[in-house]
């Protein structure tokens, strides 16, 4: 479904991402893991066009993505969760999640996503009239999911859904990803911290490590690979 | 802006020139001309040495100007003083005016000082023309036209007003070449940063508007001389403030040269267009400023001055290539002997941190957090993101006040003093992301760290070259730093931080972005900056290249401190795998 | 003066402040739109209103004639005509000079672009005055209609000899303006196009994640912004003269209406321009009539230095 092929990133002469390869099938779960600076954000961020890519391709659905506009990249049915949340603070949580379902098959849908937005995070149905910026963290990251599942998409990517929360609403929206994901196959590609619970959820996993992939796998090959807790605690 | 360029000589050769020219000139009406375009060659350098240096765009430099010229032709008009003397006053209350202005008004930043500035001369306009001053003439002298400076021959005034610009640049010029003007380049890169360096921005913001507002008042009174009548819309009109900026801006801000080109192209040329065409197209002296204004937005947002410099100095690099880019060396331990901490007894302790917690919006971002750094140790504080880590140092050097808790430097509070106070008592700082001054060199960057400690300029250039030889930058010393690799900024932020003479340094992510050799390089250089009994404290999400430098690890997470303890115990604590690994990997383990 | 005459005084001046106000901050909204809401600095707003008022005098001059407008109608026609006219040159003008220093492309410069568009738009505002005054001529103008001289005359009041006048115009195109405020906040708030320039306002780069073209939202809430506030101008045109330079002044005046409102918020922006205008008829009470600017200017400066925040509306949060 979505074929990253030799990615190649920089920022200003220094190269970030150095030939990342990556898939994801249709319904699966994958996981990015890797320690800060090797370039995860920036990964996902060269997918939605954020940040322009210097070489490889991306494809969604046989479809040539890096050829589109950032802002068309959504059409395809490709759902960005961002890093930090990045919710609409001065619209409410309902037009949060109407903004979500900007593309056509989101509108198509809308009915029907926001029943299940609402069943998966009551808190989003209570606080419909709210502000997003009054919400607290957890609450937020509740919100840029729906968000992101209000555009009926095919493709869901999270960016560190549980940065920033105390551990219990991490563990909290943790679960519901899995459950989201079990109930409806969507395929997600998901970028965590929390590299244990990540990868025992994901049917394979990738550890990004200086801008480049150095280890792929499932969950058994990749516990069982030192090389991972050394990217991490250095010893 | 070379340090090395001579810039006198220039000067004396512009002037020369200008005068020869002046004296085959005899058309009163070109006399005028050439005089105006040195008027707004010196208001351009007035509002130059404000907003080009420190960044503080001026819209409002027409309330110095106006207020100079009424002054001068009051003043002779009501009491006969002569504007020999008029115009030296008109300096002292334009200064006056400025020290005025700036003090309520420094308190905004950016696009709402611009707008501030531009009340002040429309809110004078209106005043003025209340007070009954739509037109006030200068009285000509009959008897002794010389002591009131009336002359039949309109190229004195050409020689007087060029000696208005020569002075203006040479102040320009002293300004710029000293920290006053460094600072103002430190305040218009990064005022918090500045701060950090240790730089009173307010105080050097208030000398530049003083000296501004003078510059402008001096220069008005003189255009009163010349025009003889004063209205308020053509001394206190948005054309003036916006004449004065656009000649600088078109010429090129931040420069002794800038107002000064952009005077001489763009007035006569506005001039020639009014004479030529104002029958038929009255406001074409405004259109070609917004055109010049707008090109030089799109196409050379600094000016010509720069535009013409960065193709020349492109030209000069293609050609010289073949000189590789300087690597950085290992710290040359003997020449930082300078950056020795005096007072070195083992142990001692530096910083004391108790309690101390700080909230954003019911978020606790730095929670209870109670820490002991002792003299020559290197700390790392690590954690995972938006643990917290920035927080705690932006309350240790000041930038924010903590809700609850003390921050002890040598047993001394440091509690609510300014960022500037804190780096002269010894806390250097470094940035997540690093700030150059870009079209400075290396060695310009870092000489504005150093004058927090220094008693002269000479001192400070002295600290400068110690600390970038330090760092093992002295090959890049006069390098650009726009022009440098991510491991020479770097390098050159802790350079910067470092000639500061602290006695702790704060190191927030120094690593990011640099990889193998580069980090290894970095190492060594702190190790050494450490040997020397600098205390050094680190911020770094990931533990790699950290457990190879840190004496010790302080690990936060949630705001709070989690672990702390030697490299090999605190990869192995579980609290902190747990926090980095997440709890699985323990259960599954 | 009796005390009578002070009262009358006074609420002739509240009546008068109301009125002006009331188109203020119709034109407050339009610069909201451009300073609050998308946080690009529009030097030349008050240009964009000298346009504005230009256009309804032309537009009033060629409709005037015509039975189904007649005099009456005309002048409001004609000042809403102008909202179209202007937002196509506000389209234009972003498209070509604005988008080049602001959102994504503004991001990358000094300070967010502002510098750039501080200056960038003080050029553009330049062109625009002294261009107009090449194509409109220097001589102050005005549309003139029966209604702008004919006011409703309300009293005797409490038995005593307090007489009221409101001119009639000046009442209209205070409703009038009410009228477009309401419709675009309607707009802004209920629409799918309205959200999606909320939300481009709101988190730009979010906003290219939802699948929302982003330089377009900006160059129609541009467009709308200038729009907006040439509807204003026109709306004033037909009781104050003007002239090509006539912009600088409101820009103060526009500005000041804005912070005071609260940056960000449409309803602020509105209650700011109302309280501006009646700061300045008010000022009468006790300053000669030069210094009523002067009293603005003022204002803005107390405003900005002391509560940046604004006095209406939530504190910006993007500060």
């Amino acid at each position: 479904m979505l074929e990253i092929r030799n990615l190649q990133v920089g920022y200003g002469g220094r190269p970030v991402l150095t030939g990342v390869s990556l898939t994801v099938e249709s319904g699966e779960l994958v996981a990015v893991v890797g320690p800060n600076g090797a370039g995860k954000t920036t990964l996902f961020n060269a997918v939605s066009g954020i940040v322009p890519s210097g070489g490889g391709t991306i494809r969604f659905d046989g479809d040539d993505v890096l050829a589109l506009a950032p802002c068309e990249r959504p059409h395809l049915g490709i759902a960005h969760v961002p890093e930090g949340r990045q919710v609409f603070p001065s619209l409410t949580v309902l037009e949060n999640l109407q903004m979500g379902a900007y593309s056509a098959a989101g509108r198509a849908a809308w009915e029907e996503s926001l029943a299940r937005v609402h069943a998966w995070f009551p808190v989003l149905a209570e606080r419909g009239g709210q502000l997003a910026g009054t919400l607290s963290g957890g609450e937020q990251q509740m919100l840029a999911i729906g968000r992101g599942l209000a555009s009926a998409p095919r493709l869901l990517m999270l960016d560190e859904p549980s940065m920033g929360l105390a551990p219990a609403v991490a563990d909290d929206i943790f679960e519901r990803i899995v459950e989201i994901h079990r109930s409806t196959r969507l395929s997600v590609l998901l970028v965590e911290q929390r590299v244990a619970e990540a990868l025992s959820f994901a049917h394979r996993g990738y550890v990004l490590e200086t801008g480049r992939v150095i280890l792929e796998g499932n969950h058994e090959t990749l516990r069982a690979d030192d090389r991972i807790r050394a990217a991490y605690l250095g010893m | 802006m070379s340090r090395t360029g001579r810039h006198w000589p220039w000067i004396a050769a512009f002037a020369l020139a200008y005068g020869a020219l002046a004296l085959f000139v005899d058309n009163q009406y070109y006399q005028l001309i050439m005089t105006v375009v040195l008027v707004w060659a010196v208001m351009g350098l007035a509002w130059n040495l404000l907003s080009g240096y420190s960044g503080l765009i001026s819209f409002g430099h027409a309330a110095f100007f106006g207020l100079g010229a009424y002054f001068v032709a009051l003043i002779q008009l009501t009491w006969g003083i002569s504007p020999w003397y008029g115009i030296p006053l008109a300096a002292l209350l334009g200064g006056v005016a400025g020290l005025v202005v700036g003090v309520p008004t420094f308190r905004l930043r950016g696009h709402y000082f611009a707008l501030a500035m531009l009340a002040y001369p429309l809110a004078l306009l209106y005043v003025f023309e209340w007070l009954g001053y739509q037109e006030v003439a200068v009285p000509m002298v009959r008897d002794a036209p010389a002591a009131y400076m009336q002359f039949d021959d309109g190229r004195v005034y050409i020689l007087i007003g060029l000696g208005f610009v020569v002075a203006s640049m040479l102040i320009t010029r002293l300004v710029e070449r000293s920290r006053f003007g460094m600072c103002l380049l430190a305040i218009k890169q990064d005022e918090t940063a500045a701060e950090a360096a240790g730089i009173d921005t307010l105080a050097w913001k208030l000398r530049a508007i003083v000296l501004s507002g003078a510059m402008a008042a001096t220069i008005g009174g003189f255009y009163a001389v010349v025009q003889l009548v004063v209205t308020p819309l053509s001394v206190f009109g948005v054309l003036v403030s916006a004449q004065a900026l656009i000649v600088a801006m078109f010429g090129g801000v931040g420069t002794v040269w800038g107002p000064v080109i952009g005077a001489v192209t763009l007035v006569p040329l506005s001039a020639w267009l009014d004479a030529e065409f104002a029958e038929r197209l009255p406001g074409i002296q405004g259109v070609i400023y917004g055109v010049a204004i707008v090109a030089v937005v799109m196409l050379a947002p600094e000016g010509l001055f720069w535009k013409v410099r960065d193709i020349v100095r492109r030209r000069r690099a293609a050609s010289a290539r073949t000189e590789s880019a300087t690597a950085a060396t290992p710290a040359a331990a003997t020449r930082a002997d300078g950056f020795r901490v005096a007072d070195v007894r083992a142990g001692r302790t530096v910083l004391t941190v108790n309690g101390l917690s700080k909230s954003f919006g019911g978020l606790r971002a730095v929670d209870a957090v109670s820490l002991e750094v002792r003299q020559g140790e290197i700390v790392g504080i690590i954690g995972p993101n938006g643990a917290g880590k920035t927080t705690l140092f932006n309350l240790l050097n000041g930038f924010i006040a903590p809700d609850a808790g003390e921050v002890l430097l040598d047993g001394q509070s440091i509690l609510g003093k300014a960022p500037n106070r804190i780096c002269r008592g010894g806390v250097g700082r470094t940035f997540q992301i690093v700030k150059p001054f870009r079209r400075m060199s290396i060695a310009d960057n870092v000489v504005i760290g150093a004058y927090v400690n220094a008693g002269s300029d000479d001192d400070a250039r002295a600290l400068a070259t110690a600390a970038i030889a330090a760092v093992g930058l002295g090959d890049a010393a006069e390098s650009i730093a726009g022009s440098v690799s991510n491991e020479q900024l770097r390098l050159m932020e802790l350079a910067r931080a470092l000639a500061s003479r602290p006695s702790i340094l704060l190191l927030d992510e120094i690593f990011a972005g640099l990889a193998g050799a580069e980090v290894e390089r970095l190492m060594q250089v702190i190790r050494g900056l450490a040997a020397l009994g600098i205390t050094i404290v680190i911020i770094e999400h990931t533990m790699q290249a950290m457990v190879q430098l840190v004496d010790r690890f302080i690990v936060l997470d949630h705001g709070a401190v989690l672990a702390a303890g030697s490299p090999g115990a605190v990869t192995r604590d579980p609290a902190v795998i747990e926090a980095y690994l997440g709890r699985k990997w323990l259960e599954d383990a | 003066m009796s005390p009578a005459q002070h009262i009358e005084n006074f609420l002739q001046l509240l009546t008068a402040g109301l009125l002006t106000g009331a188109i203020y901050g119709l034109m407050c909204v339009g610069l909201s739109v451009i300073f609050g809401v998308m946080r690009v600095i529009n030097f030349a707003q008050g240009e964009f209103m000298m346009l504005g008022m230009y256009f309804a005098y032309y537009i009033f001059g060629s409709i005037a004639g015509y039975m189904v407008f007649g005099d009456l109608v005309a002048p409001f026609v004609a000042a809403l005509a102008v909202g179209p006219a202007v937002f196509l040159v506000g389209l234009v003008v972003h498209k070509g000079l604005v988008s080049q220093v602001t959102g994504i492309s503004g991001s990358a410069l000094e300070a967010e672009g502002h510098y750039a568009q501080l200056i960038l738009t003080l050029g553009i505002s330049l062109i625009l005055a002294n261009g107009g005054l090449i194509v409109f001529g220097s001589a102050p103008v005005s549309i003139s209609t029966p209604l702008s001289s004919t006011p409703w005359v309300v009293g005797p009041l409490y038995g005593e000899d307090i007489l009221l006048f409101i001119n009639q115009g000046q009442t209209i195109a205070a409703l009038v303006a009410v009228g477009v405020v309401v419709a675009f906040a309607a707009l802004m708030a209920n629409s799918r196009p309205g959200r999606a320039l909320r939300a481009a306002a709101d988190n730009p780069v979010a906003a290219v994640y939802m699948g929302i073209d982003v330089d377009r939202a900006y160059r129609i809430a541009f467009g709308f912004g200038v729009g907006i506030t040439a509807i204003g101008g026109g709306l004033l045109a037909s009781t104050n003269p003007f002239q090509p330079y006539v912009g600088i002044d409101y820009v103060i005046v526009m500005y000041a209406g804005v912070v005071l409102g609260g940056l960000g918020s449409l309803r602020g922006a509105f209650l700011g321009g109302l309280t501006i205008g009646l700061v300045q008829q008010l000022s009468a009470l006790f300053l000669p009539n030069q210094l009523q600017n002067t009293a603005i200017f003022v204002c803005f400066l107390l405003i900005v230095l002391l509560r940046p925040q604004g006095l209406f509306g939530r504190a910006a949060r993007r500060a």
